[in-house]
């Protein structure tokens, strides 16, 4: 399984095709501190003001910050609108 | 914002209540309905969904055992539901603008533009004839027509435009430019002014000057009769002796004519000119009591002029409702004395004095010469210029014998 991501890798490199389309990654677009765009995402886990969880393929993503709206909610992405202060990686 | 299709069909605010909200977020997800605008308040979720998703998330609802109560709508459809409710305003509006087209499809002011001399009644009266006039429809009247028929009624119009803006009608004539009829009765031509004669030619008359000679004011110049042989040259009267006859006098007669022309300026002078700055006073005056608001204490400025505006309210029902208000104000004025040069004030006067005369001299007349002089005075403040110009122009007047 590994060595079969490894190659689709590098033939993505190889290829130039956008490696998030190939491996089904995640990508996350931040605009300052203001706007967080998550695209390509399983769902949200938890939603509060200062903390926003979003279910990715490969585990989970946090975000902390204050005053968190989510801005535009669709099946591809998640718009995450306020003041971010961090975001973690939890695989 | 109107034209957006998410106003066009409706937004629902709704409170999602319930222990797990982010599950019913996920299964909205799942069955891709947009959420948007979402917030949390204790531990409620607040969200904007479409009006047509809406009516989807019901069994979302009961799979995710949350409540959903609607908070506010916007959109179209419901200010249409609202408009429902209120037929009469619908009906309303629809009969104000029913009105306004019916209305504007009548003429209700006719205007007549371009008379000179032919009274607008007449116009008027034409136009009404052929079914132009007040409260009739636009559409109803054949411009083309009554614009054939005005010039055909009144013989002076040369021409008529009928066009309409909104509701009123506007007529356009031109008037013909009839030509002048010449006057056949007798008559003298009389010199008009002083002068001396330089050109007299009598085209129809019997000349009375010759070249040369000064004539004053009122002097016969062509007198107005059938022109008499000259005597012979042995000093014998002609033969043949034509009726006297009266005619009426033609002719060119020109004559060298002057003017002159007197100004004087004064070398010392106080001009005075406004600052700009000024106090304002207002007096009012209630019943018998006065007030007085912004007083100046003692003199405003240390040269002024002042101006006294005086108001009263109107006489309303013969109610001697008896309040008045006078406003002073004080300009302050800034005075400066001035003293000129000699060339100065030579060439002010100069300007003045050839100001004097232009205003008299006719604008077909010739001009040969400007001649000016000062004026010595004992005075030394006072400068005066005396302007003397010379013009050839014709001094013909045409006056009627009296019979």
């Amino acid at each position: 399984m590994l060595r079969r991501k490894g190659k689709l890798q590098s033939l993505a490199g190889y290829l130039e095709i956008p490696q998030d389309i190939v491996m089904d990654l995640p990508r996350i677009t931040m605009l300052g501190n203001k706007q967080l765009l998550v695209e390509n995402h399983n769902g949200i886990i938890e939603y509060t003001p200062s903390l926003v969880r979003i279910k990715l393929n490969c585990g989970e993503l946090f975000i902390m910050g204050e005053m968190l709206i989510l801005g535009n909610l669709q099946a591809e992405q998640i718009l995450v609108e306020g003041v971010v202060r961090e975001v973690k990686y939890d695989i | 914002m109107i034209f957006n299709t998410n106003y066009l069909r409706g937004t629902v605010k709704i409170r999602v209540s319930g222990t797990m909200p982010e599950r019913f977020i996920n299964l909205c997800v799942t069955e891709e309905i947009p959420l948007w605008g979402i917030t949390k308040t204790d531990e409620d979720l607040i969200a904007w969904i479409r009006l047509q998703d809406f009516f989807r998330i019901r069994p979302l609802v009961i799979c995710s055992h949350t409540k959903v109560k609607v908070l506010s709508r916007r959109g179209l459809p419901f200010i249409m539901k609202r408009l429902k409710q209120r037929k009469m305003l619908m009906v309303g509006s629809c009969i104000f603008f029913a009105l306004l087209y019916i209305l504007s499809s009548y003429i209700w002011f006719i205007e007549i533009t371009g008379l000179k001399t032919i009274p607008e009644q007449e116009i008027r009266q034409i136009a009404e004839q052929y079914g132009l006039r007040t409260g009739n429809i636009k559409n109803a009247i054949n411009v083309k027509k009554i614009e054939r028929e005005i010039p055909l009624h009144i013989s002076e119009v040369a021409w008529v435009g009928i066009n309409f803006t909104g509701t009123r009608a506007v007529i356009e004539v031109v008037e013909k430019t009839m030509p002048k009829q010449e006057e056949k009765l007798p008559a003298h031509i009389v010199a008009a002014k002083d002068g001396v004669i330089t050109e007299i030619i009598a085209l129809n008359g019997q000349a009375m000057v010759k070249i040369g000679q000064t004539v004053k004011k009122g002097d016969t110049l062509i007198k107005g009769i059938t022109p008499q042989p000259a005597a012979g040259v042995d000093g014998q009267l002609p033969k043949t002796i034509t009726p006297v006859e009266l005619v009426r006098a033609k002719g060119i007669t020109t004559a060298r004519v002057w003017y002159e022309g007197y100004a004087e300026i004064e070398r010392k002078q106080t001009t005075s000119k406004q600052t700009g700055s000024y106090k304002m006073t207002i007096n009012m005056k209630i019943g018998d009591k006065e007030l007085a608001f912004n007083r100046p204490q003692g003199q405003p400025f240390a040269e002024f002029e002042t101006v006294t505006i005086y108001k009263q309210l109107p006489l309303w029902r013969n109610s001697e409702l008896a309040v008045e208000s006078t406003i002073t104000i004080y300009r302050e004025i800034n005075s400066q004395h001035m003293e000129k040069t000699f060339e100065e004030a030579y060439n002010e006067a100069y300007a003045k004095a050839i100001q004097v005369v232009q205003v008299t001299i006719p604008e077909t007349a010739k001009i040969l010469s400007r001649n000016y002089e000062v004026l010595k005075t004992p005075e030394e403040n006072i400068v005066r210029v005396k302007v003397n110009v010379e013009t050839i122009e014709d001094i013909g007047q045409t006056i009627n014998i009296s019979q």
